[in-house]
């Protein structure tokens, strides 16, 4: 009923091929964004904004990149968290080498180290296949985390070792460092974001993602309808790791406000990976999705047994956050291995043919 | 030049000068390596019967240590607690089987991956939440495993050998003989090999896989018992254990993922090759630490020229 | 709780998670969290300590109804020492929090920043960035009784015999966890190093080679140093004693800062390891407030300790003694401020108008068991001192008299590193105009 589909018709294949093919899904995008951009800063707390919202987006982004990747082009990786690292890292030389650099230009060149690295890391790829490749590219998440400890210019010969970010200023409005308000921070991850998955879903639709799908297909098949496989993952390769760099660089930004070398390390890349897996791969809304499941989990279970008048030590709700994960991952790739996005698509289905079954 | 000299030359200048050192270096190197060969062998094993690639053997590791300790702790005599943690494995074996290998059989071999993950954190989590997630000791004595130190004087220097690495060294050894014998003269071995050769062939004489998948993960948790006991009398038993899975996961690309003979070689090669890279290099010229990360490298660069690993069987690939 | 409260909290709750406000505390309970971490890789070294502060606030609870008439909520957040976490555990305490208690080195520094804009003090007792002593600079951050650098300064005036001069020629090995918190002696031991003309060898401990340290100890072996000093904490500790009694490295030539210094890591090496070292600002010993501890929680059943044996340890009366820093910071802003209830605009001044003497440790039940300091505004820190303590194949004993770090030698360094540290942040605010009395 709401999702009726009759009368809507298609005359031309650019209207049939179109991103919203009905018109309640750009209604219902409409919605969403009205929300995101308007609704959640009037209503939500500090502690929303810095435990749910921005959290939601930065992973959403993060998995969106691996998902270009993993999802599209078929090329396990188990080093995200290794390109985020490079990606924060270079936007924090960046901003203290030239000072009065746009944070926003930062940002945006930032995203250029971590893709050339994701290209150098991407190279055995095209010898190595399969579970070879995901173990070359924990190579790529040891060393780069290695590297981030070891090498003190990256962090300013900080005593500590950390990167800690001053306050910047995006005209006359600051938006990173403490005293930056967390709607300020918030609107601008939530620009980045929108204009970054504006831009993937396009890219995915268009000839790269239809070149990438080939190869995660069958890539031996793919080269001999003529696709230049090298071309088709190292793109891959550049694009994950210029998306999953900068969400890297949001990250330390626009949430944290710091970092240590070991938030890059492996329990993050595989945060990412869950929630690329859950979420949905090859899709990008499955991103969301994901993000948004495994963010809340562990706070609505922070929450739970308080509201029930339980004491429960909150050493023990970390155990079972993992044991719930750990569970839903596996639950999910037998129950539905496209995940949340599949699920997503399911529930429209029945709705477009609502109330008949078929 | 100097650089060069210092790089080039120099350490092997040490290594003649301190061979003593040099021995005590080879025999570190060594004795981590036959458990990173243990861990790899269990890879291996699944991985063979299966195509399965088990993420979840580290931690499996960590959490059979832990059963074994926790047991004990609760007043559970030795001789007792090992065979109750046996039958731990085996539960926990036929449960992976029931609860996630069989609903997710033909799948790709990514997701079977993944679920893999899954159990991963599982079973981190359940292991943490059942026996906490503080550090413990484990129960060396009471398992009769010898906690002296032999010394040997070559070369006018001194190389100490702890017993109980000793004593890994060795039930390493059986165990990898025992493992080759089952495989080899058994029926149930030979399965295990016909299964790996071709599963649709072997399924067709009648082999039935959810036995052999049982076994072959119970036999897994033995192996995975065994690393436990010789790494937790080293290091004391731990969730951070989990990292020394990862290294196994380089010895696999070395030694390719479906020999036995590989997981064993590359595990020994990657033990002393990275203890001489960091402390003869690593340590005077980057940093030290260069160990987390230096196996992977290292097998990033064999795979390279040989995208099968040094004794996986060659890939032949069909559209 | 009854029922319908009970369905109110939960629909509070829902609230909460999908981002309507905050559950609020009722109004006449101080609330003191505390960033523990009871599970990990560093959970052994932590939980003795943490018990301790537990207990501590508990039994004044139990005993005199809290502080000043007003209870004191010490609930804990984990954080696994993870420092992403413990960030996390900061953002959902602080809105009623009128202390944030770190807990790590790492945490500390990254809601450093943050404390000021929140005006929420830190308490980071025996931890932390030790520059943090310069109130002028850090006024919202604390870390009595002795900083990192009054650690160094000490254990290196021990091994000299008061004679830094004796160290020329000699070489020193400094075992550190490869982390914010081991980093931390660096500076000052550098600038030592360069001074005294003795050669300093840093050896990291990556956070997951705490448990095999086969490779540091391979190059202890080969460096030879005259003296190994560790800056180690959780399971480092346990790993580089039994490498050291492995490698045999003569155990009275090993020092290790006070968090290397927990029975627990020494209690399995038993005879092997005796003569090692530990420098400490709390001793162990039979202390009435131990007493009172006891009588009051353990016996009631209220404790996390396991057995009465265990608060004898060194960790677990060290967190009593951290918790006591925290109640006196509020008995003095109560005092100051003549309320019931404070917040953590007073408590700050209560911190920093700390005045621990002899008659007050006496009176506490804990005399002797901490030395008497007084911050200041300029003074954060207190720089009481510590002892050298000793095992003995059993247990810890104390092993010298009170040690005083050399201040002439830290003050410069701390002045320079914070006033770095405000120009690297800036704009920093500095006291930012709160009053200095």
């Amino acid at each position: 009923m709401l999702y009726r589909t009759s009368g809507q018709f298609k005359t031309t294949y650019e209207s049939d091929q179109a991103l919203f093919p009905v018109k309640q899904d750009a209604l219902l995008l409409g919605v969403i964004l009205l929300a995101a951009y308007v609704v959640f800063p009037l209503t939500a707390s500090e502690f929303t904004f810095k435990a749910l919202l921005v959290p939601v987006l930065i992973y959403s982004l993060a998995a969106m990149g691996l998902n270009i990747l993993t999802g599209y082009a078929g090329q396990l990786s188990l080093g995200t968290a290794g390109f985020m690292g490079v990606g924060a890292y270079a936007c924090y030389k960046l901003t203290t080498i030239f000072p009065e650099m746009n944070v926003v230009v930062a940002l945006a060149l930032s995203g250029f180290f971590s893709a050339a690295v994701g290209v150098a890391f991407g190279l055995p790829s095209l010898r190595i296949k399969g579970f070879y490749l995901a173990i070359a590219t924990l190579a790529s998440q040891f060393f780069l985390v290695w590297l981030f400890e070891k090498w003190a210019w990256l962090y300013n010969y900080n005593a500590s070792g950390a990167i800690e970010v001053r306050t910047m200023e995006f005209f006359g409005i600051v938006i990173t460092g403490p005293t930056a308000t967390p709607v300020t921070q918030y609107y601008f991850v939530l620009a980045v974001v929108t204009i970054i998955a504006f831009a993937m879903i396009n890219l995915t639709r268009g000839r790269y993602g239809r070149m990438w799908k080939a190869v995660r297909d069958m890539d031996i098949a793919a080269e001999l309808v003529g696709i230049n496989l090298m071309r088709a993952k190292l793109t891959a390769f550049a694009v994950s790791s210029y998306v999953v760099g900068i969400a890297g660089a949001l990250l330390v930004f626009f949430w944290k406000g710091a970092a240590e070398p070991n938030l890059f390390d492996i329990p993050l890349s595989f945060q990412i990976l869950f929630i690329a897996i859950i979420g949905g791969l090859g899709s990008i809304i499955g991103n969301f999705l994901g993000a948004i499941l495994l963010v809340a989990l562990p706070v609505i279970l922070n929450v739970l047994p308080d509201t029930l008048g339980l004491t429960i030590n909150s050493a023990t709700m970390e155990h079972v956050n993992d044991m719930i994960v750990g569970a839903l991952i596996i639950t999910f790739l037998i129950v539905e291995p496209h995940g949340l996005a599949r699920f997503w698509a399911l529930i429209r289905e029945k709705l477009i043919i609502w109330p008949y079954p078929h | 030049m100097e650089t060069l000299y210092n790089i080039l030359i120099d350490p092997f200048v040490q290594m003649y000068e301190a061979p003593d050192f040099l021995m005590q270096v080879l025999w570190e190197g060594l004795v981590s390596g036959v458990l990173y060969a243990l861990i790899a062998l269990g890879f291996v094993l699944i991985f063979k019967s299966s195509r399965i690639f088990n993420f979840a053997q580290g931690i499996m590791v960590v959490f059979a240590a832990l059963t074994l300790v926790g047991l004990h702790e609760n007043g559970v005599p030795a001789w007792l607690a090992v065979p109750l943690t046996l039958g731990v494995m085996y539960v926990l074996a036929v449960g992976i089987e029931r609860v996630v290998l069989r609903p997710l059989v033909g799948q790709p071999d990514i997701i079977l991956f993944m679920a893999t993950i899954g159990v991963t954190l599982f079973l981190i989590g359940f292991g943490e939440f059942v026996f906490g997630g503080e550090n413990k000791v484990m129960i060396t004595e009471a398992l009769g495993i010898p906690t002296g130190a032999l010394e040997f004087n070559p070369f006018g220097g001194f190389v100490l050998i702890e017993e109980k690495d000793l004593t890994a060294v060795v039930m390493a050894v059986l165990l990898v003989f025992a493992l080759i014998t089952f495989l080899n003269y058994s029926s149930m071995g030979r399965a295990i090999r016909a299964l790996g050769d071709d599963h649709q062939a072997a399924l067709s004489v009648g082999i039935s896989l959810s036995t052999i998948w049982v076994i072959v993960w119970f036999i897994a948790g033995v192996i995975a018992l065994a690393t436990g006991i010789v790494w937790g009398a080293r290091a004391g038993v731990s969730f951070a254990l989990e990292v020394i899975a990862y290294k196994a996961l380089p010895v696999l690309m070395l030694g390719g993922l479906e020999s036995v003979s590989g997981a064993i070689v590359g595990g020994l090669a990657i033990g002393i090759l990275e203890k001489l890279f960091e402390i003869y290099w690593g340590q005077p010229f980057l940093g030290g630490n260069t160990e987390t990360w230096f196996a992977f490298i290292l097998a990033l660069i064999v795979l390279l020229f040989r995208p099968q690993g040094l004794f996986g069987e060659r890939i032949i690939e069909r559209v | 709780m009854t029922k319908l409260s009970k369905i109110g909290a939960l629909v509070a709750a829902g609230g909460l998670a999908l981002g309507i406000g905050v559950t609020s505390v009722a109004a006449e309970t101080m609330y003191t969290p505390n960033m523990s971490y009871r599970t990990g890789p560093f959970a052994a070294t932590g939980i003795p300590l943490m018990n301790g502060q537990r207990d501590y606030v508990n039994m004044l609870n139990a005993r005199d109804g809290g502080v000043g008439g007003v209870m004191v909520d010490f609930e804990e957040c984990e954080t696994g020492y993870n420092t992403n976490k413990g960030v996390e555990c900061y953002e959902k305490t602080k809105a009623n929090a009128i202390v944030t208690q770190p807990w790590s080195t790492g945490i500390t520094l990254q809601v450093l920043p943050r404390t000021n804009v929140d005006r929420i003090p830190i308490l980071a007792p025996g931890y932390g960035f030790s520059p943090m002593s310069d109130g002028n600079t850090f006024a919202w951050a604390f870390n009595p009784p002795v900083s990192y650098w009054d650690g160094a300064s000490m254990i290196m005036n021990f091994i000299s015999d008061g004679d830094m001069n004796s160290l020329k020629g000699q070489k020193i090995a400094l075992l550190h966890l490869d982390h914010p918190f081991g980093k931390e002696p660096l500076p000052l031991l550098e600038q030592y190093a360069e001074e005294y003309d003795f050669e300093l060898v840093p050896i990291p401990v990556g956070l997951k080679e705490m448990q095999n340290q086969s490779a540091q100890w391979l190059q202890i072996r080969r460096e030879r140093p005259d003296w190994v000093v560790m800056w180690g904490w959780g399971a480092m500790n346990a790993g580089a004693l039994t490498e050291a009694v492995k490698t045999r490295f003569p155990m009275d030539k090993f020092v290790g800062v006070w968090w290397s210094g927990s029975d627990d890591d020494l209690i399995p090496l038993g005879e092997k390891a005796k003569g090692y070292k530990s420098i400490s600002w709390n001793v162990p010993g039979d202390y009435p407030v131990i007493d009172a501890i006891k009588e009051h929680v353990v016996d009631a059943g209220n404790s996390m300790v396991e057995e009465p044996a265990d608060m004898d340890k060194v960790f677990y009366q060290r967190g009593v003694v951290m918790s006591m820093f925290l109640v006196e910071g509020i008995k003095a802003a109560q005092e100051h401020f003549d309320v019931g209830a404070v917040n953590a605009e007073q408590l700050r001044w209560g911190l920093e108008n700390l005045n621990i003497t002899d008659e007050l440790l006496e009176e506490l039940g804990m005399a002797g068991m901490t030395a008497p300091f007084q911050t200041s505004c300029s003074n954060h820190t207190g720089h009481g001192g510590a002892w050298m303590l000793e095992w003995d194949g059993e247990k810890f004993v104390k092993a010298s008299d009170l040690l005083k770090p050399d201040r002439a030698s830290i003050e410069p360094l701390e002045k320079e590193k914070a006033a770095e540290y405000a120009e690297n942040n800036a704009p920093w605010p500095g006291r930012d105009g709160l009053p200095c009395e």
